[in-house]
């Protein structure tokens, strides 16, 4: 070969691979949209696959999916967001948690959206406002929300003879020494991960010094010396105390201790909707192998209540495809048949009230029921205060059910690293 | 030619360096600066604080509590290994039966990230069918033995030593038996011939002459342990309550839970200078000792 055809050839070459790089790109880079979620399990994945695939086929916009596992999703979202990498979409628990996002400027703003869209007329009235609205603007897109309560295992609380089930305090303590009379513990609770404790500190709050004063402790407003919240306190140890909780709480996480109820080692635990999901799919059927009740009324005076949380997407403020973005994020609130799946798979209650044919089983129906009879509907604790705040709150659960004797040191303590919290 | 040598060692090094720059060097300049500002990690808006987060740390409670728990899992994680490593390749240095069947056995844990050897120890310990709790009951008589190993904060950090030792004796093992075989055999023949006892053998012969194998395992087992996180963030998380927090863990927690990147970055470059104070100081006596060997 000559020189001058060696030239030739290179120069052929570089506007062969030139062309591809410079000319107009291709269609498909514009029908794209990234997207990160915490929703990593096998099923959840797979059902979000189909709801994507069934996305892609009535937009023909693409989605470019990377879940992260729960507990690590909470790190590397931020990771990203240092970098400056954060994917279009992004799943985020509603409450203080997108607070944070929204003052850091990184997530947009989408009431152009909720307008034409018109998702005020799809979401539950119930949460709307709560989980969309933050700074006087609309940020979150609910996909799906959960309610906290008693799952319990139907079958060891007859036999136990417990055939009404507990709906005051009184009735729950007397549940407790009931069972405890025939060698099985009331409660089982799976704290290693700290979050699942934080559930009774909401529940003895809201329903003794109410969800008002609540929020006030949630916002710095309140002390956690507050008599409110030593009383709230000592009533969680009285179950303690009682011996009403498998021991070793620490030592296990939500789904061990949700194991032991549906073996029948312990009568019931304190979970969310998505224990449905998790005891569905492990082959337990609503209503005959467990059911929900509501956390008992302590105070009658207190307001009625329901703690939970609500499961949503934002769009990165810079994200690389903000149109794409918007139209998912639309569409997933909106999509009933996609609602419907995530009702089935992830045992979420549908952000649409006025779902056709929501597939909810007894169990739904009826953690449905307890948030339409609440008054308020708050979100759980590490979702209700600044995250700073809510690392020493979670720590002071952990460190309470290990050793609940010292509750006004563990208070002290714990006022001050929050009220320090508050201040960064 | 002395040119053309810097040229080679240019085109040798540069890439090294390029990534070195990039993945090192550019982030801790990086950390550096950040550890001045209130950065949140989400932020674009953060301002300068000067040294109030350096301030920060030296007060903090926390701080002083990871960096106990830091001097104690980089002592038990240097001494533990170290000392087991070399019985079990004392063992291991002679010739019976099997041998080669042990050596392969307790080369093994090697061979597992440090996440699976902390979920194969979180199964160990686990208080309800744990191995430990099991033995433990059987030998004791008591049925219903459930002691949580991992959520008390007195056994946390120690849980997770012995899950980190049970890993590094193995690497410390097999470097003491390459020690062991550069001996030469004569010495201890002619040890022999002369009456010296297989004790005094060991002391006045085999430890001396495994004194640079003792230095590479010193050395490796102090650089683990300063980098060892991911067997206690599977472990316990720093937890139950920080019992188990190390300063690695410490600025993890500060940085990506409570998102204050600032005050993590200044945790960071304290480490860092601690990291540098150590490794500066084992050189300087690495380099006295082999003066001394020389």
């Amino acid at each position: 070969m000559t020189s001058k055809l060696w030239t030739k050839t290179l120069i052929g070459a570089v506007i062969a691979t030139a062309v591809p790089l410079f000319g107009a790109p291709p269609a498909s880079a514009q029908e794209q949209v990234t997207i990160s979620h915490f929703f990593s399990g096998d099923t959840r994945r797979a059902a979000l696959k189909e709801i994507f695939d069934k996305f892609k086929g009535e937009t023909g916009i693409e989605v470019v999916d990377s879940p992260i596992g729960h507990e690590d999703f909470k790190t590397a979202i931020l990771v990203r967001a240092a970098g400056n990498s954060l994917p279009d979409v992004f799943s985020y628990w509603a409450g203080a948690r997108v607070q944070f996002v929204v003052d850091a400027d990184a997530i947009a703003p989408l009431d152009d959206l909720w307008a034409s869209a018109q998702l005020g007329d799809v979401v539950a009235k119930s949460i709307a406002n709560g989980a969309t609205l933050y700074n006087g603007k609309r940020y979150l897109v609910p996909f799906g929300y959960h309610v906290d309560g008693f799952y319990y295992n139907p079958k060891v609380m007859t036999d136990s003879g417990i055939t009404t089930m507990p709906k005051t305090w009184d009735e729950l303590l007397a549940a407790c020494q009931t069972l405890k009379s025939k060698g099985i513990p009331l409660i089982a609770m799976g704290s290693k991960n700290r979050w699942p404790a934080q559930g009774y500190f909401d529940f003895f709050l809201m329903r003794t010094a109410g969800p008002d004063y609540r929020l006030k402790l949630m916002t710095g407003k309140a002390s956690y010396t507050d008599s409110e919240v030593k009383r709230a306190m000592g009533l969680w140890r009285d179950l303690i105390d009682g011996g009403c909780f498998v021991p070793n709480s620490n030592a296990r996480g939500w789904r061990p201790a949700a194991d032991l109820v549906v073996r029948g080692e312990a009568a019931m635990t304190l979970l969310g909707t998505y224990a449905i999901g998790y005891f569905v799919g492990n082959g337990a059927k609503p209503g005959v192998d467990f059911d929900v009740l509501d956390f008992p009324t302590i105070d009658k005076d207190a307001p009625s209540s329901a703690v939970g949380n609500v499961d949503g997407f934002v769009v990165a403020a810079n994200a690389e495809h903000p149109v794409a973005a918007r139209k998912l994020v639309a569409w997933l609130a909106k999509d009933s048949e996609s609602q419907a799946k995530w009702i089935e798979v992830n045992g979420a209650l549908s952000a649409d009230p006025q779902l056709d044919n929501a597939p909810y089983s007894k169990v739904h129906q009826k953690a449905y029921n307890a948030v339409n009879q609440a008054s308020t509907y708050r979100f759980s604790y590490d979702l209700e205060t600044p995250p700073p705040v809510a690392e020493v709150g979670l720590n002071m659960f952990q460190k309470f059910m290990d050793d609940p004797s010292d509750i006004d040191g563990l208070l002290a303590e714990t006022q001050e690293a929050a009220a320090d919290a508050f201040k960064k | 030619m002395k040119k053309r040598d810097t040229y080679w060692r240019i085109l040798f090094l540069g890439p090294a360096l390029c990534a070195f720059s990039v993945f090192v060097l550019w982030p801790l300049i990086d950390s550096f600066r950040y550890s001045f500002t209130n950065w949140n990690g989400f932020s674009s808006n953060y301002r300068f604080v000067g040294f109030d987060n350096y301030a920060r740390v030296l007060a903090d409670k926390a701080f002083l509590n990871a960096t106990v728990n830091s001097a104690i899992w980089v002592v038990a994680a240097l001494v533990l290994p170290t000392l087991l490593g070399l019985v079990v390749a004392l063992l291991l240095n002679r010739k019976f039966r099997g041998v080669d069947v042990f050596k392969t056995i307790f080369f093994l844990p090697i061979c597992l990230a440090p996440i699976v050897v902390g979920q194969i120890w979180i199964w160990i310990f686990q208080p309800d069918w744990g191995l430990l709790n099991t033995v433990i009951g059987a030998a004791t008589g008591t049925a219903s033995f459930g002691f949580p190993w991992l959520a008390k904060p007195s056994t946390a950090l120690v849980s997770v030593i012995i899950a980190w030792s049970w890993q590094q004796t193995s690497i410390a093992m097999v470097i003491f038996l390459a020690g062991l075989t550069s001996i030469p055999r004569d010495l201890l023949e002619a040890a022999e011939i002369d009456g010296v006892g297989r004790w005094k053998q060991k002391l006045h012969i085999v430890l001396p002459m495994l004194r640079p194998a003792t230095a590479v395992v010193v050395a490796l087992s102090i650089i683990n342990a300063l980098k060892g996180f991911d067997i206690l963030y599977i472990m316990t998380g720093g937890g139950p309550f920080h019992s188990s927090n190390t300063l690695a863990f410490f600025m993890y927690e500060e940085s990506f839970r409570k998102y204050r990147m600032g005050y993590g970055s200044a945790i960071s470059v304290v480490l860092f200078l601690i990291i540098l104070l150590i490794m500066y100081v084992y050189f300087r006596q690495l380099r006295k000792l082999d003066k001394i060997y020389d």
